[in-house]
């Protein structure tokens, strides 16, 4: 982990309120797994006081690309950075998605839940691809330079299948791991597909407010059932995982 | 030669900065990033008796150029901090305060005795807002605070600093009650209790509906308290809310602190401890004092 200033490479919309950017730092990219993610300063004032934590979706050499959704005055913030200014980066954070290469797998993701997805299949030998979207899909031929299958869906059918990208998945049997990342509702949904299954492993990456992002302040903490005897702990979300496994955590609402 | 060199009620630290408790866990993490024999001090979150799991999630808002925060004292009790965590900090060169939070009195002063001297200080948290019983319930009256610091300090085998809860009507009244029962220093302030709702849920945004609020936007009130505080008790203090920079640093030890801690401004700003420091002795350079020590006083209010 490191706390770096990083040179921005670019900055630029990929859908309708959709941004990707590739910054640059070697440290932070040699050491990024996919799963992890970044905290970023959005600007130096203290009218956004706390950094974002955003995921690390592709390295390239030096290069670290994120994709970002702009939902409130940080991610506007960050979508306002031009090429070769600097952001500031803490990263990379948390415990990845586990990877075993001889493995079939599935990658299933959700609206944004889509970016953390792109490395790791990229670092996967055997994978399929299941993008659900509400209704412009991005990123979608990247997941294709990389995945044997990609399956799309968005609610309004304007790409890939009509429907919600769980209705998709008719064979989830065939898969022995399974990552995913997108709504709850969604991942609540594979994480059932995938428990009456004991031969499939599923992983989810989870999400929660943040401070320090590094596992000081416990701000971020979600709750999960220790298997072996069955109590609840929390556990902090940015260190503990963001990646669990599914049968470790409650995905309440 | 600028002395940076502070003595809080016989806490000896080689500069006036310590890292906020609850802010900074134990250490571990943030001495991932930067060199924590540069801290003056650490005030480790807040300990209970037992360990406590905290509040439901989510814990933290972000609010005008603050954060309301409701973690709920989650931590392993205060036998796990002195069997896995302290051995870790004392690797470094820096003073350890004991942040420690009770049920009952009596809960207080069993943790005094069982930490005993193997840090170089305690903090008595009668100040937690976040939790139902003990924590603030303590702190915001002046017959409780003496009560509370009398007892535990005959349990103290060293110096106790007492940490008071802005959420009071009369700060003067708290901090002359905890200097009455015995305190050694006074620390202040803790977080302000605070709200926020989501308007398109109408629901509160933290589980625990309510929570406390901290950084910049609390400065202010922090550094007025501070100031009224150093007008009424002898004993040191150690100043604290909102601080993010020297310049801030500077207005508290103005103010009457001896010493400041820093909290929220770690998460913007991992360094922040570090350029606080340098930024003091810049000061202190430029306006040819001898030491930190002098600052304290310095202040034409009169
Ligand atoms: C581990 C992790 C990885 C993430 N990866 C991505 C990603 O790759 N791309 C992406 O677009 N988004 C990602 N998010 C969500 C992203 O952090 C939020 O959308 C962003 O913080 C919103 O900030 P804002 O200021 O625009 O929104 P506001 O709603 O104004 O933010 C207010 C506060 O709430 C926090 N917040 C709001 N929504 C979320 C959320 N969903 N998760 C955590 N905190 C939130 C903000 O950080 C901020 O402190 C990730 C979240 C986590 C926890
Ligand atoms: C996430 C968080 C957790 C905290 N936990 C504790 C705690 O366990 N014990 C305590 O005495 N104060 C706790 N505090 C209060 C801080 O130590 C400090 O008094 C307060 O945040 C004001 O300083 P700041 O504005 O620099 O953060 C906590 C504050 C935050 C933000
Ligand atoms: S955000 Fe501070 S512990 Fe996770």
């Amino acid at each position: 982990m490191f706390n770096k200033k990083c040179k921005v490479i670019s900055n630029h919309e990929i859908a309708p309120s959709i941004f990707e950017m590739v910054i640059e730092n070697r440290d932070i990219a040699i050491e990024a797994e996919p799963g992890q993610f970044l905290h970023i300063k959005v600007n130096s004032g203290s009218d956004i006081l706390l950094r974002r934590p955003i995921s690390i979706c592709e390295v390239n050499n030096d290069n670290i690309t994120i994709v970002y959704q702009i939902i409130g005055k940080g991610t506007t913030q960050l979508s306002l950075v031009r090429s070769l200014e600097f952001i500031d980066v803490i990263g990379p954070i948390g415990n990845g998605f586990p990877i075993d290469k001889e493995k079939k797998c599935a990658v299933i993701g959700g609206g944004i839940g889509i970016a953390p997805l792109l490395e790791l299949s990229k670092r996967l030998k055997n994978c399929d691809a299941y993008l659900g979207f509400k209704a412009d899909a991005y990123k979608i031929d990247d997941f294709e330079r990389y995945c044997d299958h990609v399956i799309v869906s968005t609610e309004d059918g304007s790409s890939g299948n009509k429907g919600y990208i769980t209705d998709f998945m008719k064979h989830i049997e065939k898969y022995e791991v399974v990552y995913t990342c997108g709504p709850k509702i969604m991942m609540k949904k594979v994480k059932e597909l995938c428990h009456v299954l004991p031969s499939v492993t599923c992983y989810i990456s989870m999400e929660e407010r943040m401070g320090c992002g590094i596992g000081a302040c416990l701000v971020c903490t979600c709750k999960t059932i220790n298997t072996d005897d069955s109590k609840w702990h929390y556990k902090k979300v940015c260190t503990d995982g963001p990646v669990f496994h599914a049968e470790e955590v409650e995905l309440s609402d | 030669m600028i002395n940076m060199e502070v003595n809080i009620a016989g806490i000896k630290m080689k500069n006036p900065v310590i890292a906020a408790s609850g802010t900074y866990g134990f250490g571990r993490e943030y001495g991932q990033l930067i060199d924590l024999n540069e801290l003056g001090g650490i005030s480790v979150k807040g300990l209970t008796l037992k360990s406590r799991e905290g509040n439901a999630s989510p814990r933290i808002v972000e609010t005008s150029s603050g954060i309301l925060n409701s973690v709920g004292l989650q931590n392993l009790g205060v036998e796990y901090f002195l069997e896995n965590e302290l051995p870790f900090l004392r690797k470094y060169d820096l003073a350890v305060i004991a942040n420690i939070a009770g049920n009952t009195e009596d809960e207080y002063c069993e943790m005094a005795k069982r930490i005993g001297n193997m840090v170089e200080g305690i903090e008595l948290n009668i100040s937690c807002p976040n939790v139902k019983e003990g924590g603030v319930a303590f702190g915001t009256s002046a017959d409780m605070v003496f009560r509370i610091t009398q007892k535990v300090k005959v349990n103290c085998s060293v110096p106790l600093i007492v940490k008071l809860s802005p959420n009071v009507t009369d700060i003067k009244e708290i901090a002359a009650a905890a200097e009455a029962g015995g305190a050694d220093g006074i620390s202040l302030i803790n977080t302000l209790l605070g709200m926020a709702i989501d308007i398109h849920k109408r629901k509160p945004i933290l589980a625990n509906i309510v929570g406390g609020l901290s950084g910049p936007a609390v400065k202010p009130v922090a550094l007025r308290m501070v100031w009224e505080t150093a007008n009424t008790v002898k004993i040191p203090i150690v100043g604290m809310g909102g601080i993010t920079s020297s310049e801030d640093a500077i207005e508290f030890l103005l103010a009457g602190a001896d010493a400041v801690a820093v909290g929220t401004a770690n998460f913007v700003n991992p360094f922040a401890p570090i350029h606080i420091v340098n930024g003091i002795w810049e000061y202190c350079k430029k306006n040819n004092l001898k030491g930190v020590r002098d600052l304290k006083g310095m202040l034409i209010d009169k």
